[in-house]
């Protein structure tokens, strides 16, 4: 299975590439780098993880079923990084509060709106 | 506040829910003046559309008040009158910045799930399932609306609700449909479907400068609406005569329609006895989802050259797509969810100096508490309903 994920940021390369360094990603055994898309696509940003997961095959199905397997994880941080530099928020929705999260896909909250309660913890 | 939710397959029930509350800075609460039940979300109620969870508030149609804004939003003010588009899109991607608003890149926090389905994520639609981002609908008192100071458009002046809500969805999605088909004088433009998106298609068509426009459907009231109202110049009748492919030929001196509009969608309605059959079941156990009745005849239909122009909701696989009809007749296939913001002003301008009085399509207006009633009658097309608008 591939380890990759790439994602374009409608945002001058330059800027990517400050914006990302400043963003604080800790990307430990990750290899990033940063493209400048065909016409006025932006930049396009590729990473590759490269330490395996934790404890091979059974590690690895362990993390997904969890939904904290690395790729997973990286393609939402991914997801994140350019909406905020783009848009300059976090999509939230009331089913996915806390914004796009790969463990939240199997027990989403009905899309309704939050009690008060259940804000502080979504991190709103 | 009073919801409209999903309960099961069949079933809505209005209840009591928290109120929505601001979750970002581009984010703003209206409180909902008027509401519309959309033929899409028949296709929720039925259970057609598989990342639907009880719950879930319906509605994508829908305007109202201004009561709250969040800091970053600073073309709004709390009083202002607005309608709200039902995709829900950034304006700050690539795609927003090209008008393709209806696949934002940045506004469906569940694009992992769509992904899955559809290749890339489209944008999130307010009230249609977790896989457009499972945001709250508009059936409701408030809503929170999203990159609020892109989206909602405000009404200045005293037009009521009925004239400009249906620019939240189906008048610009008619439009789109319509737009699609390179009208530019003299054509025969065919519109399958004479709900609420076929008449504003119809309509939009003949704006555009259509000189024929033909609505088929199954019910004669629908009918008589697009003709009387939405300016069809002819109608077929399916239930008198399924063979439409045959009857569009012969309308058109046996060349076929120059663009054909599926106003339809998964849920098709007529077709070949057999062939029906068999798409029931295979929807009734997840092998299709899509029954492409409507699709199949507008493609056989379509002149060679054509376009086949779908509006009609689709949401995952088709069985015996006629591939040989699409490509030996060099057809061209356009569709997409409408990009509604890029149509808001223009249709806008075309409420306000006349050129069309949107709420023709209204048959029907209820309170929102019996939002379960309108379900069940547009659903089954009982009394004769087109449009039903609820009030909360």
């Amino acid at each position: 299975m591939t380890k990759k994920a790439a994602i374009t940021v409608a945002r001058p390369r330059d800027d990517v590439e400050q914006l990302w360094r400043s963003s604080g990603f800790g990307l430990e055994g990750a290899a990033v780098t940063l493209l400048e898309a065909p016409g006025d696509r932006g930049t396009e940003i590729h990473v590759e993880l490269q330490s395996g997961p934790p404890a091979g095959k059974l590690g690895e199905a362990v993390q997904k079923l969890a939904g904290s397997e690395p790729l997973a994880k990286l393609k939402d941080d991914l997801r994140r990084f350019k909406q905020r530099v783009e848009t300059g928020v976090i999509a939230r929705s009331e089913a996915v509060p806390e914004g796009e999260l790969a463990k939240r896909k199997l027990k989403q909250r009905p899309a309704q709106p939050l009690a008060e309660s259940e804000t502080e913890k979504a991190g709103v | 506040m009073r919801a409209n939710v999903w309960s099961g397959r069949n079933t809505v029930q209005v209840e009591n829910v928290p109120d929505p509350k601001i979750l970002n800075d581009r984010d703003a609460i209206v409180k909902i003046s008027s509401t519309a039940i959309c033929g899409s979300d028949l296709h929720l109620y039925d259970g057609y559309v598989p990342t639907i969870k009880r719950g879930d508030i319906l509605g994508h149609e829908f305007m109202g008040e201004v009561v709250e804004i969040g800091k970053g939003v600073g073309n709004l003010r709390v009083g202002d009158r607005v309608v709200v588009p039902f995709p829900i899109a950034c304006g700050k991607c690539w795609f927003c910045k090209h008008e393709l608003y209806s696949v934002c890149e940045n506004s469906n926090p569940n694009a992992g799930i769509a992904e899955k389905l559809f290749g890339h994520s489209t944008a999130g639609i307010f009230g249609y399932s977790h896989i457009t981002g499972g945001y709250a609908g508009g059936q409701a008192e408030y809503a929170r609306v999203p990159y609020a100071d892109v989206g909602p458009i405000k009404i200045e002046d005293d037009l009521p609700d009925e004239q400009v809500l249906f620019l939240s969805d189906v008048f610009p999605t008619g439009f789109f449909g319509a737009d699609l088909c390179d009208i530019s004088g003299g054509e025969v433009i065919a519109v399958f479907g004479a709900g609420p998106v076929g008449q504003f298609a119809i309509a939009s068509a003949v704006m555009l400068g259509a000189e024929r426009v033909i609505a088929i459907d199954r019910y004669e009231y629908r009918l008589a609406m697009a003709r009387n109202k939405a300016g069809a110049t002819d109608v077929i009748d399916f239930s008198l005569d399924a063979d439409i492919v045959e009857q569009l030929k012969e309308m058109t001196g046996g060349r076929g329609p120059d663009a054909v509009i599926d106003a339809v969608g998964m849920e098709a309605a007529h077709g070949h006895g057999a062939l029906h059959a068999v798409e029931r079941i295979k929807q009734a156990n997840r092998s299709e989802t899509d029954r492409g009745h409507a699709l199949r005849d507008a493609i056989l239909a379509c002149r060679p050259g054509g376009i086949v122009s779908v509006m009609g909701v689709y949401g995952g696989l088709m069985d015996k797509f006629p591939t040989g009809a699409f490509m030996n007749k060099g057809l061209q296939l356009r569709t997409g969810q409408a990009p509604v913001q890029k149509y808001l002003k223009p249709l806008y301008e075309r409420i306000r100096n006349g050129e069309i009085d949107p709420s023709f399509v209204v048959t029907h207006r209820l309170g929102l508490d019996q939002a379960p009633d309108g379900f069940e009658t547009f659903k089954h097309k009982q009394d004769d309903c087109v449009k039903v608008v609820l009030k909360p």
